[in-house]
């Protein structure tokens, strides 16, 4: 058995039910539904678990974790657990009331997601009335001594509005921004073909972000996730199988990631048969990836092995069908050109070319230089360098 | 950003806080953790709201009296206005 390190953070997906329906969504295809939700106690129980192995996080989220009425007294148990509590939430349903209450019962920190800019297009995204809402919840959140994130999800429906929507959320006075990417597992996969942006699309992205980094600094920090599909090399996708992370489904399951449900064969233990501890340090899924015994070549005898822990199982599984294989993503892969033919293929800025002449060029200019890994990647790395000194469960791209 | 001045009475932003044990303590924030030991755990434990940065500094320099002039003040400086610029510190 690959000896592990303690986990650093848990994520309790607490429901799967959600007001909206974001086509971009990394649940899996079948959620689970309401009368298999963990019960309030088991929840409270695997957070003490949870704290007792060395977890730090706990990060709600779902669905839309607002669906449970125990909500609050779920953040109350962790805090008596001493975890911090991260409530990850669309903010529909959510009264001024309720989130006295929250903060009341110990919430650390709120992150709260936004789609665009202008309500008609973030409606559009969204598939929901639910953005004027957000506007006045912020106006709330920041009366709190709470941390407060904004988070955007980005891809090619509305990358070419960044600068807008950047705009539109720092009038909202967060701590923090997160720019993430779409990563291409569950709907969003998909819907790739709507979704990945182009090349050029994605280094102007990476450039406004930069410059609103400058502008902000000391007001909003700014956290990027790219699209690895872009990237040379893979993410270090959950830090590593089975070695920062677990994530409880709603109906009990330990899973490593989001999207570990995807892969056939792995069996994933239940919290109601198992304790945490005895599921970190056992469960077979767990331990399928962990450490390095199941790398192929050329991961096997690569430097970056340590770096990027062999990147994301599930997308080697969803992209070549071999859960072991080398993570495509990667330009060393022995099956890189299926992510270079889907970036040809899926990443076409048609959909834009008539309406708008930003997103023209963007076309013109993805065609005619193609792909120029190399002179394109410092981004990436400037992006990793801001890391340095911190440890971030968030997947990491190069 | 924020200027760091002497009557800066730096702070744990909204949402950051001490965790982890008392032998290895933490401070932890929105997605992360910083370890924290040795000098930077003094300096961050006088980050409380009750004292200004030319009060902080006065109390490293009478902790660390062999520390050249001047140098205790600068590190203070760069270490808070990096965790500013992180969101850590609030001043």
């Amino acid at each position: 058995m690959t000896q592990c390190s303690n986990p650093l953070a848990l994520i309790a997906e607490i429901t799967h039910r959600c007001p909206l329906h974001c086509v971009y969504c990394s649940n899996p295809l079948e959620l689970t539904s309401r009368r298999e939700e963990l019960t309030t106690a088991d929840w409270l129980r695997v957070f003490g678990e949870a704290a007792a192995l060395g977890v730090l996080h706990l990060h709600l989220t779902g669905g839309e974790p607002l669906a449970r009425p125990d909500l609050a007294e779920l953040i109350e148990g962790a805090r008596k657990s001493r975890l911090y509590t991260n409530l990850i939430t669309s903010g529909i349903g959510l009264s001024r009331e309720r989130l006295v209450q929250l903060v009341e019962a110990g919430l650390d920190h709120i992150q709260l997601s936004f789609q665009d800019s202008t309500e008609g297009h973030a409606n559009w995204i969204a598939g929901a009335r639910a953005h004027k809402h957000k506007l006045e919840l912020a106006g709330w959140i920041r009366s709190h001594n709470i941390a407060f994130t904004v988070n955007l999800v980005v891809h090619r429906q509305n990358i070419e509005h960044l600068e807008e929507m950047i705009a539109a959320l720092e009038a909202l006075h967060p701590g923090r921004m997160e720019i993430a990417h779409a990563q291409y597992y569950g709907w969003a996969l998909r819907n790739r073909a709507a979704l990945l942006p182009t090349r050029a699309q994605l280094d102007r992205a990476v450039a406004v972000v930069a410059a609103a980094e400058e502008r902000l600094r000391g007001k909003v920090r700014i956290d990027m996730v790219v699209p690895d599909y872009h990237a040379r090399f893979p993410k270090a996708c959950m830090g590593g199988w089975g070695r920062q992370l677990l994530l409880i489904d709603p109906a009990g399951r330990a899973l490593p990631c989001h999207a570990a449900g995807v892969i056939p064969g792995l069996r994933f233990d239940n919290v109601r048969e198992h304790t945490i501890d005895w599921i970190w340090q056992n469960s077979a899924a767990f331990q399928k990836f962990r450490g390095e015994e199941w790398m192929p070549e050329p991961c096997r005898s690569c430097d970056r092995r340590k770096e990027d822990f062999g990147g994301c199982r599930c997308q080697a599984f969803l992209l070549t069908g071999d859960a072991s294989a080398t993570d495509p993503v990667c330009e060393l892969a022995p099956l890189h050109h299926l992510i270079e033919d889907a970036v040809r293929k899926d990443s076409v800025n048609e959909d834009a070319a008539s309406d708008d002449a930003l997103s023209n060029d963007a076309v013109s200019e993805d065609r005619a230089t193609g792909s120029a890994p190399e002179a394109h990647n410092a981004p990436f790395h400037v992006l990793q360098e801001k890391m340095a000194g911190f440890w971030s469960y968030r997947i990491d791209p190069k | 950003m924020a200027e760091l001045v002497d009557t800066s009475v730096p702070k744990l932003a909204a949402g950051c806080r001490w965790g982890g044990t008392v032998e290895a303590p933490v401070v932890l924030f929105p997605e992360g953790a910083i370890r924290v030991e040795g000098t930077g755990r003094i300096i961050l434990e006088l980050c409380d709201g009750h004292f200004s940065l030319a009060e902080i500094v006065q109390k490293l320099e009478a902790q660390f009296m062999l520390a050249p002039k001047g140098k205790i003040r600068a590190d203070v400086l760069t270490f808070l206005e990096q965790l500013h610029a992180k969101r850590i510190v609030d001043y």
